[in-house]
């Protein structure tokens, strides 16, 4: 390779920009003059304690919510000002895993997935049927899963189905929030896998929160760490063990304690 | 970014040879599927059209299953592929629906779904008798325990169906005297029995309307709220971490609902009854100059006060049912939207209905009464 990753990375086009972002609910700060660039073909995590405001940044960044100040900038552009089918073009590019999977409960798996799909008013029912297969298959579903309604599968299936919906439009980026909450280790560990590979053989640059370590450690290749109502570090999880910031260093101890215990 | 595109060439014998260009992926948000697909269609529908992917940057499963719905699903010598692309045809065409099940029109079918319907029926009297029968249990046992009474929820329930219900019952039973009384007056002046308009007022609004008005406004206002709020309370699991606790779902979150309203019920039909009457003396007032000392002195001489204590009874009655029903359904939620909405709706429909069913009961039994 002629550059260094380090170097390839900077070369590439930044695709989530978030620039002096202020929030605030009621007298309570959650982020102040915060900053973070997203390039393309990044897997970044997220990462604080509880209540720092993760979720709320994640939320800015799909344009749920707004900043109190500070511009948010997605592929180049600012969502909250465009006209209403640019906005919604804008939206077709990323894809989005809620916490709860957030299936819409009174449709099937299939229909989920097709959702999206159908919105799009270009593919008929053949062609619709076969590219909901191909996301079930891409997410290891069996076909017989199809029919099921959200109510009747298992939190895994549900987060593998939510996953699936993300993807159906092919998008270039994917927001997760809390990946593997929920699942078991064994389970937790299937879905990084599946994850990574979806990011290798399509091409996706990723954002996502989480709590666990196990995460953290085999999917992210950026870690940003919330602090203090801004982001103080923004590298690969080995320079970030080295940095002495107490709450990196707290939140790190466990890990390692545990790696001398070995 | 390039769209997805195509070029058309025609070769000595007069075939066409269509080259597809530039990313046939849903990442190009300029592309549109539909329309490719209606412009290809005369080449599709041609057997002998060569088709040339080779120049094709991206290809995704949405842009493949396109063209391969155009092809009928195979691939054919006319076609040349990039390897790589070839793999997701070929993966696309092993997903096809296989075979689509035809319906096939069955002639029982109405009939299985009559005996489906029954059977749901029955289930329902089912249950709604054993969700009856755990409730005249739990009375049993407060009887016996009179401490473990739930008074907060008692009163909260008291509070949020009866006293948050006062202006509109209040509204609604003067409008609806007031329609009343307009319109009985004019039939009224015409045979010159001016001074009847007390008697067909007091009674039809004490004895009917009072009642029925409120327990419609009820079932609709608060039976509605307490089929929903039990029904995310079972999709959150809260009745499951009450039942943990030890407490009885039906003792904590349906008898407090159910005696709540029976309790309040009553004292909102006294009170949607007698905005009912101003309404109705109101307008007979203004229509037949009957003034208001005349019409509530006349009032207790042409209607027997034991329509009163009927007006009240059904009130009970009334209130015990809708919040019953409501309870029922409730718990009967499954967790999604769907199962949500439906139970709500049929929680209200069967309340009224039940309370109408219930009334023509009770003026049955009671025809000989207070008339």
């Amino acid at each position: 390779m002629p550059n260094s990753p380090n170097q390839s990375s900077i070369n590439q086009e930044i695709i989530c920009d978030l620039q002096n972002i202020c929030t605030a609910f009621g007298d309570n700060i959650v982020h102040q003059n915060l900053n973070l660039k997203v390039r393309r073909g990044d897997i970044i995590a997220l990462v604080g304690r509880s209540g720092c405001g993760k979720t709320t940044l994640l939320r800015h960044i799909i344009g749920l919510t707004k900043p109190k100040s500070g511009k948010v900038l997605l592929f180049g552009e600012n969502m909250l000002i465009m006209e209403r089918v640019a906005q919604r073009r804008l939206m077709q590019r990323f894809g989005v895993l809620f916490q709860q999977g957030a299936l819409f409960s009174a449709l099937s798996v299939f229909d989920n997935i097709a959702f999206p799909l159908r919105e799009l008013k270009q593919f008929d029912e053949s062609v619709i049927y076969q590219l909901v297969m191909h996301k079930l298959a891409l997410v290891e579903l069996e076909a017989r899963d199809a029919m099921l309604l959200p109510a009747e599968i298992s939190g895994g299936m549900v987060k593998r189905v939510g996953l699936a919906r993300a993807l159906a439009l092919e998008p270039e980026l994917l927001v997760l929030d809390e990946p593997t909450a929920g699942l078991d280790p064994d389970r937790s560990h299937n879905f990084i896998d599946l994850v990574t590979q979806l990011k290798k053989s399509l091409g996706l640059t990723v954002i996502f929160v989480t709590h666990d370590m196990d995460t953290l450690a085999s999917l992210a290749e950026r870690v940003a760490v919330l602090e203090d109502k801004h982001i103080i570090a923004d590298c690969a999880l080995h320079e970030l063990i080295k940095s002495n910031h107490p709450f990196v260093v707290n939140f790190f101890q466990s890990i390692r304690s545990r790696l001398e215990g070995l | 970014m390039t769209a997805a595109s195509f070029r058309v060439t025609q070769d000595g014998q007069g075939r066409h040879h269509v080259q597809l260009l530039g990313q046939w992926s849903l990442r190009v948000s300029l592309n549109d599927f539909a329309k490719l697909k209606k412009s290809l269609q005369p080449f599709f529908a041609d057997n002998f059209t060569k088709w040339d992917l080779l120049e094709v940057h991206q290809l995704d499963a949405a842009g493949a299953a396109t063209l391969l719905s155009g092809w009928e699903n195979k691939l054919n010598d006319n076609i040349s592929l990039k390897p790589e692309h070839a793999e997701l045809f070929n993966t696309l065409i092993s997903l096809a629906k296989t075979s689509d099940k035809k319906t096939v029109s069955d002639w029982l079918s109405p009939l299985n779904s009559l005996g489906k319907g029954v059977l749901q029926f029955m289930h329902h009297i089912v249950e709604f008798s054993r969700l009856l029968v755990s409730l005249l249990i739990e009375i049993a046992y407060l009887f016996r325990h009179p401490q473990d009474f739930p008074w907060r929820e008692f009163s909260a329930n008291v509070y949020k169906s009866g006293v948050n219900a006062l202006p509109v019952t209040a509204l609604l039973g003067f409008m609806i005297g007031i329609v009343m009384g307009y319109l009985m007056s004019k039939q009224l002046h015409t045979f010159g029995a001016d001074v009847y308009i007390v008697n067909i007022l007091g009674l039809s609004i004490i004895r009917e309307l009072g009642p029925v008005l409120m327990a419609v406004l009820v079932a609709g206002r608060s039976g509605s709220a307490m089929t929903a709020q039990i029904g995310v309370m079972r999709v959150t699991d809260e009745i499951d971490a009450l039942t943990t606790m030890g407490i009885s779902r039906t003792l904590r979150v349906v008898l407090p609902k159910v005696l709540g309203l029976t309790f309040v019920s009553p004292l909102l039909v006294l009170w949607t009854s007698s905005w009912a009457l101003t309404g109705g003396a109101f307008a007979s007032n203004l229509e037949l100059g009957i003034s208001f000392r005349f019409f509530f002195d006349y009032l207790p001489l042409v209607v027997q006060p034991i329509n009163l204590t009927l007006s009240l009874l059904k009130g009970l009655m009334f209130g015990f049912v809708v919040a019953l029903v409501a309870c029922h359904f409730g718990l009967r939620i499954k967790p999604n939207t769907e199962s949500l909405s439906n139970s709500t709706t049929s929680s209200v429909v069967t309340a009224i209905s039940g309370v109408i069913l219930v009334n023509a009961i009770f003026a049955i039994l009671t025809r000989s009464i207070g008339v």
